[in-house]
């Protein structure tokens, strides 16, 4: 082999280093430990159960008769995550749009804040909302009372479908400042000689948006959307914060399930059952993302 | 090259040297429900003024993680040598092996100081697995002037308890009768103990017997909801830990708390009052309370077990205890402490009143993570009018008679 064939992979060695240690081996050990059943406190004591941990995923009905455990917490993965998605792609279009209209005065002093959400620590924000939405102390109750637009403080947290929603909210606020961001700069790459030419052909604002910007855009928000979903599906911290997965387990995404599956129903679940949880997990947020991306290129090409 | 060898060597060696000139003691403590990380680093401190050469390394959670940070720190073998922990937590850790039972360093002397009661709740399988660290009863604080103002006297059973509830609940004002709790934490589950004995029901009896699910406990948690009408709304958002900040406002007729808690509400101006929590129609006792108490355990992961002892010693020596206790405002575990001048306080004389008809809050319960998430379900359904308290309370039954298998 010549030194020229080896010096790419010289240099990109520590890159790929540092992929297996932080990245393939976590996984291995991930998918090896689906396998067994781990005990606690000796961890390397272990036993093989084969596919019996992944039984468990259809057949655990203790909480739940009709539904396991694991299916009800996907189910509603699926749904706070869609919901949370679409609330950060929809809201950060529009906030991108409004931000780089020419006619907003101050664009820079909003384009700064704008970053606030992001910048304070997830767990902040999240206790921050807890109080804000509190309903007897907090401040949106307050408000919509003394306007008298509601006669009753909506309990945001503590009614099952109104968790369910808050904490979808809390989450799309959280992950907007990133999407306006690259939704942001996207909008500023399309030359503006292409609405120029629109108007001049007789566009409106309404079908330029959806003939050049959306178009244009596309790419964007392909991968943004992708990033975000990958990441909600993933987000632990914020229900965490705000309900632990309650009221009644109506909050009990897949990621809560899993922690409280390895750490809190210790004899019901176990190291074992999580991570075979966490495997199920990965293959389909994976397989969820190949088909967005398969059905996104399409409309691409064309 | 063999300078350089050497000269590495000696700095080695060196390095070595200044680590093992300092036996540390890794500690975890909890910080919340009345402990401040100020508090128990002035007593690492003193501990290390004390004991030269000892390095006392704290380590902090708050008490909603603790469990998990327990739990995970003893997979991954890095465990610490003394833990704080909630007395209820141990039978887990004990059949896990987890923790190590501290009969052979536990004096005559030393048991003799604590009521018997205290003993019980960390006695496990006939062993001691923790010293009790801290110990609360609760009773019911009370608004006196909202009570004066609604013409209501002091409840002496039930019925009495939510005829005062609804005469001061006045919504429109803001006015609650009662402050109460329902949110996903250990708080709830001993909030709702506290009438569960009142009625003289259990989670489960001596035996180890599930009985969450008969007669005594159902009225129990049918009571729970009753009283919850004349609440503050959305009671299934509260943990008993932040009530305080309700009926501090002077807006809350009574609810279940600490001493401390009244302390804090007496300094914001509250004419605060006392009342034992009374008993339900199927007991027989006049009073109930919940005793919980918070011990501090040595892991069976660590090296230094006598410096531990030592440690674990010099925290609950007489003086230290009753300073701790007077200082964060707790029930003094040890019997000499009731005569020392503060505990004959006003405020102090119901809470001490009350350790007798006190029940611990987790005998007989093998798995309290698992029993609490269980019950906790019960009580948030029946909050939220999903099922009724018979309905809930059997369900959490079955998966309770799972866990005590």
């Amino acid at each position: 082999m010549s030194s020229k064939k080896t010096v790419p992979y010289v240099l990109i060695m520590p890159l790929l280093l540092a992929f297996a240690i932080f990245m393939i081996y976590p996984l291995y050990k991930i998918v090896e430990t689906s396998f067994y059943k781990v005990s606690f406190l000796n961890p390397t004591a272990r036993l093989f159960v084969g596919f019996d941990n992944y039984r468990w995923l259809l057949n655990f009905k203790v909480f739940n008769p009709k539904y396991s455990y694991f299916v009800t917490a996907l189910g509603k993965s699926l749904i706070w995550v869609a919901g949370s998605v679409l609330l950060k792609v929809i809201i950060g279009m529009a906030g991108a749009l409004l931000l780089n209209s020419k006619f907003l005065a101050g664009r820079k002093v909003y384009r700064a804040l704008v970053i606030v959400p992001w910048a304070i620590p997830w767990a902040m924000s999240s206790m921050m909302w807890a109080w804000t939405l509190n309903s007897q102390f907090g401040v949106v109750n307050s408000i919509m009372m003394k306007l008298n637009l509601i006669e009753k403080p909506i309990t945001f947290l503590s009614d099952p479908t109104m968790a369910f929603v808050t904490t979808m909210v809390v989450d799309a606020w959280v992950g907007l400042p990133f999407m306006i961001i690259m939704f942001l700069s996207g909008l500023q790459s399309i030359p503006d000689t292409l609405y120029e030419a629109a108007i001049m052909d007789g566009a409106n604002e309404i079908s330029s948006f959806f003939k050049i910007t959306l178009p244009l855009m596309k790419p964007v928000i392909l991968t943004v959307s992708l990033l975000s979903l990958v990441w909600t599906f993933n987000s632990f911290d914020i229900i965490w914060i705000l309900t632990r997965g309650g009221p009644l387990r109506a909050t009990e995404t897949l990621p809560i399930a899993i922690y409280n599956t390895s750490f809190r129903l210790i004899r019901f679940g176990g190291i074992g059952k999580a991570s075979a949880m966490t495997v199920v997990q990965v293959l389909i947020v994976t397989l969820i993302s190949i088909f967005y991306i398969r059905t996104l290129e399409k409309g691409e090409i064309r | 090259m063999r300078r350089f060898l050497t000269l590495a060597l000696l700095a080695i060696l060196l390095v070595g040297l200044s680590f093992s000139a300092e036996r540390v003691l890794k500690v975890l403590m909890p910080i919340g429900g009345g402990y401040t990380i100020e508090d128990q680093e002035a007593i690492a401190k003193e501990f290390e003024k004390d004991h030269p050469g000892v390095k006392i390394e704290m380590e902090f959670v708050g008490w909603e993680e603790l469990w998990d940070k327990i739990i995970t720190s003893i997979g991954a073998g890095a465990a610490p040598d003394v833990m704080y922990i909630g007395s209820r937590w141990i039978p887990a850790l004990a059949d896990m092996g987890a923790i190590i039972p501290l009969d052979e360093y536990i004096t005559p002397e030393k048991k003799a100081m604590y009521y018997d009661t205290v003993w019980n709740t960390v006695t496990y399988k006939g062993h001691i697995w923790g010293v009790v660290r801290a110990m609360s009863t609760k009773v019911f604080i009370y608004n006196k002037k909202l009570f004066e103002e609604k013409g209501v006297k002091i409840p002496a059973n039930w019925d009495e308890l939510l005829e005062a509830a609804k005469k001061i609940y006045d919504p429109d004002k803001g006015i609650y009768g009662i402050a109460m709790c329902g949110k996903k934490f250990v708080s709830t589950v001993t909030q709702f103990q506290q009438y569960l004995y009142a009625n003289d029901g259990k989670i489960v009896d001596e035996k180890g017997d599930v009985v969450i699910n008969d007669e005594k406990a159902v009225k129990a948690l049918e009571f729970y909801k009753e009283l919850s009408k004349y609440a503050q709304p959305g009671i299934v958002e509260w943990k008993r830990e932040d009530l305080i900040k309700l009926f501090e406002t002077g807006k809350v007729g009574m609810y279940i708390d600490h001493v401390h808690n009244a302390r804090r509400a007496l300094e914001k101006g509250v004419d605060v009052g006392f009342f034992l929590i009374p008993g339900g129609p199927d007991s027989d006792k006049p009073y109930a309370t919940v005793i919980v108490t918070d011990c501090i355990s040595i892991t069976s992961q660590s090296k230094n077990r006598d410096l531990a002892v030592e440690f674990i010693n010099y925290m609950t020596s007489f003086e230290k205890q009753a300073e701790w206790d007077l200082k964060l405002g707790f029930v003094p575990p040890m019997v000499k402490e009731k005569d020392l001048p503060e505990f004959q306080k006003w405020y102090w004389k119901p809470y001490i009143e009350a350790i007798k008809y006190g029940y611990p809050e987790a005998v007989g319960i093998k798995d309290w993570e698992g029993v609490q998430e269980a019950v906790l379900d019960a009580i948030q359904s029946v909050l939220l009018g999903v099922s009724d308290a018979k309905t809930a309370l059997d369900q959490a039954a079955r998966i309770i008679e799972i866990l005590q298998k």
